[in-house]
């Protein structure tokens, strides 16, 4: 170990509480429980049920107390060391100059304990596998703090280190914190037109469902269907059941987003939000290359918008990387242009891009057309011309979005792409982001002259694409967008 | 040359070697056996006198033929055409595809990785590709089967100058 001075620290006993209540390592044994349990019958009658939840509680319990017994942790000067396994002992390294970002999740036992889960991003791309980050769960409120702050501070150390103040996370506020956005909650308003908000009341009944189904049939409450006759009461049902949709993705996006800040403390961003659990989020300010505005249909509609930070190895950057979760677009611009500079007003692309996302989204529906045309013709059977017919007129507004949301911009010291229909994305990123220019030519873009350009960026997705730049802007574009040596692409 | 006109880019100056469309044309060999295997199989075991498989006996065959001409013949002379590379003062530039091109630039300053590796097949022809990593999952500038030495010494050479030049590789 590297860090031999600073002795190990253990996270708080109080969490093997936690892990039994939520049965968190006997989850990991329910796969092989269940069928057991299943083939020997759960008939037994009162008595064999409490046996058999004693039985999975001290289980829980004794999993619980081992793994915390065997976890052990050092945040020295140069690097934090985690070791745990009960058999297999593993011991991770994360030097500290890797940490990219540091999370403080309070789930609502943690909060009712003064516990905090803490997880350290480690620099990602090193195709290690997914488990890039150390997740220290279960460590005292004020001892996350403390993490929190001097994981981050290397440059400049010294003011840092007094963060061990105790305390919730939320009211401390230090003088040299600038508020970049706060909640408002007339934003949850956005959510039933946003798609990641609609699917959470889907995701909860399809969970109640699969309950459900899978308590035995003695349990389950006989419920007769209610009886839909008549189109009104078919009516009522789809305004039932979209307005149980609307109210539930309000509920989750207030669940997700309560309280939520966005505030700039010294060299980093720190973004605070949740009702049930909450999430503390710290983002180095210089690690940060770009930001994405996104926007999904719905959202577009109603002038909303996300903002996420491209921050250079953060692993899970889509929810890591999030600065404003969901709020108006004029808020989002603002804070984009914070964090990026704003390249100046987008260009269009050529009409050549404008036939080809024209063609691609008529061609779909003039293939269902003419399938349908062979149909009528020999079978009498039209419905599928309409289809085709109605698919091919439709494709042309979507063509007509699609060709609108192109564009890419290239100012003094950024520069942007946007595309995408469904979900608008535009990306700022600052010129130095950029580690390598990809430009790609099929036939059919070789014939039209345009080929799409892809900024190669160590954050985020990785690539950020302008799709059917004129072929003669390709050259320009790129050098505009980096350094000098892009004008290796130049013929 | 590659369609000189309406290429966006400049194509980067050095081919590969004349082994690699041997390379290319023992891949489509292979493939064509397989599946001429897969077809072979097919004819067998599937009722062929019935409605949807009855297709299979000439349509089997006509598609195998056209792949053959395709990946034996066809592909590998064009990739053979299309492929270049070039590694330039400050990056590493490269042109592969076959039917879509895709030229990739990189910065020597911002390599992270050169990974050379030689297959089972490349061994056979003396031929090895070269991989040069950076910080983004799509970076990568891919050059494949170049001769087992150039390539090593490709790798060397770029690995010690990036070290020279790093300056932030993210």
């Amino acid at each position: 170990m590297t860090d031999a001075g600073s002795p190990p620290r253990r996270i708080s006993p109080l969490v093997v509480l936690v892990h039994t209540v939520t049965f968190r390592q006997a989850r990991q044994a329910l796969g092989i429980a269940l069928p057991i349990g299943a083939a020997v019958g759960f008939d037994g009658g009162t008595t064999t049920v409490v046996v058999l939840a004693v039985a999975v509680t001290l289980a829980s319990l004794l999993a619980s107390g081992l793994s915390w017994w065997r976890f052990a942790y050092v945040d020295g000067p140069a690097s934090v060391v985690v070791t745990r396994g009960l058999l297999a002992r593993s011991t991770r390294t994360v030097p500290r100059d890797r940490i990219r970002g540091v999370e403080v999740e309070t789930p609502l036992l943690h909060r009712l304990l003064g516990l905090v889960r803490v997880r350290i991003d480690a620099a990602a791309g090193s195709a290690t596998g997914q488990d890039e980050e150390v997740v220290l769960d279960g460590v005292r409120r004020a001892e996350g703090e403390r993490l929190r702050a001097g994981l981050l501070v290397r440059r400049a150390p010294g003011p840092g280190d007094d963060a061990t103040v105790p305390g919730p996370p939320e009211p401390a506020a230090p003088p040299a914190e600038e508020v970049l956005a706060r909640f408002d909650r007339r934003w949850l308003l956005y959510a039933p037109l946003v798609g990641g908000y609609l699917a959470v009341p889907v995701a909860a009944l399809g969970a109640l469902l699969r309950l459900l189904d899978e308590l035995p049939r003695s349990v389950r409450p006989e419920i007769d269907g209610p009886e839909v006759t008549g189109p009104a009461a078919a009516a009522v049902a789809v305004v039932v059941v979209l307005v149980l949709l609307a109210v539930g993705s309000i509920v989750g996006a207030a669940v997700v987003n309560w309280g939520f800040r966005l505030v700039r403390r010294g060299g980093s961003l720190v973004a605070v939000r949740g009702l049930l659990t909450r999430r503390h989020t710290e983002l180095e300010v210089d690690r940060i290359r770009g930001v994405t505005v996104t926007a999904g249909l719905g959202m577009r509609w109603v002038r909303a918008a996300r903002v996420s930070a491209l921050v250079t190895g953060l692993g899970a950057a889509q929810r890591r990387g999030q600065l404003l979760p969901l709020g108006p677009r004029d808020l989002a611009e603002e804070l984009a242009g914070r964090l990026a500079d704003d390249p100046g007003p987008l260009r269009a692309h050529p009409a050549a891009a404008r036939r080809r996302r024209l063609a691609r989204a008529v061609t779909p529906g003039l293939v269902v057309a003419g399938a349908g045309a062979v149909a009528t013709a020999l079978a009498g059977w039209w419905p599928l011309l309409v289809a085709g017919a109605a698919l091919a007129v439709l494709g042309v507004p979507l063509g007509l979005g699609r060709y609108a949301a192109l564009g890419h911009a290239a100012g003094p010291r950024s520069f942007a792409v946007r595309g995408g229909w469904l979900v608008q994305e535009r990306a700022v990123l600052q010129k130095r982001a950029v580690v390598g220019w990809q430009v790609r030519q099929s036939p059919f873009q070789r014939r039209a002259g345009v080929a799409t350009v892809v900024a190669c960026v160590g954050a985020g997705s990785g690539g950020y694409a302008a799709v059917d730049v004129a072929a003669d802007d390709v050259v320009p574009f790129t050098r505009a967008a980096s350094g000098t040596w892009a004008g290796a692409l130049e013929i | 040359m590659t369609a000189p006109s309406s290429s966006p880019v400049r194509a980067p100056a050095w081919s590969l070697p004349r082994s690699a469309i041997w390379l290319w044309a023992t891949q489509g060999l292979i493939g064509t056996l397989f599946w001429g295997a897969v077809l072979a199989a097919a004819l067998l075991f599937l009722p062929t006198d019935e409605a949807p498989f009855s297709v299979l006996p000439w349509a089997g065959p006509t598609a195998l033929g056209l792949y053959a001409v395709a990946s034996i013949g066809l592909q590998p002379v064009i990739r053979h055409r299309v492929h270049r590379w070039e590694v330039t003062g400050e990056a590493v530039y490269a042109l592969t595809g076959w039917l879509t091109r895709t030229w990739t630039l990189v910065p020597i300053a911002r390599i992270q990785t050169v990974d050379v590796t030689r297959g089972v097949l490349q061994q056979l022809y003396g031929l090895a590709s070269v991989a040069v990593l950076t910080a983004s999952s799509k970076g990568t500038v891919q050059v494949p089967h170049l001769p087992q030495g150039v390539a090593e010494a490709v790798a060397a050479d770029l690995a010690r100058r990036a070290e020279h030049v790093r300056d932030e590789a993210t």
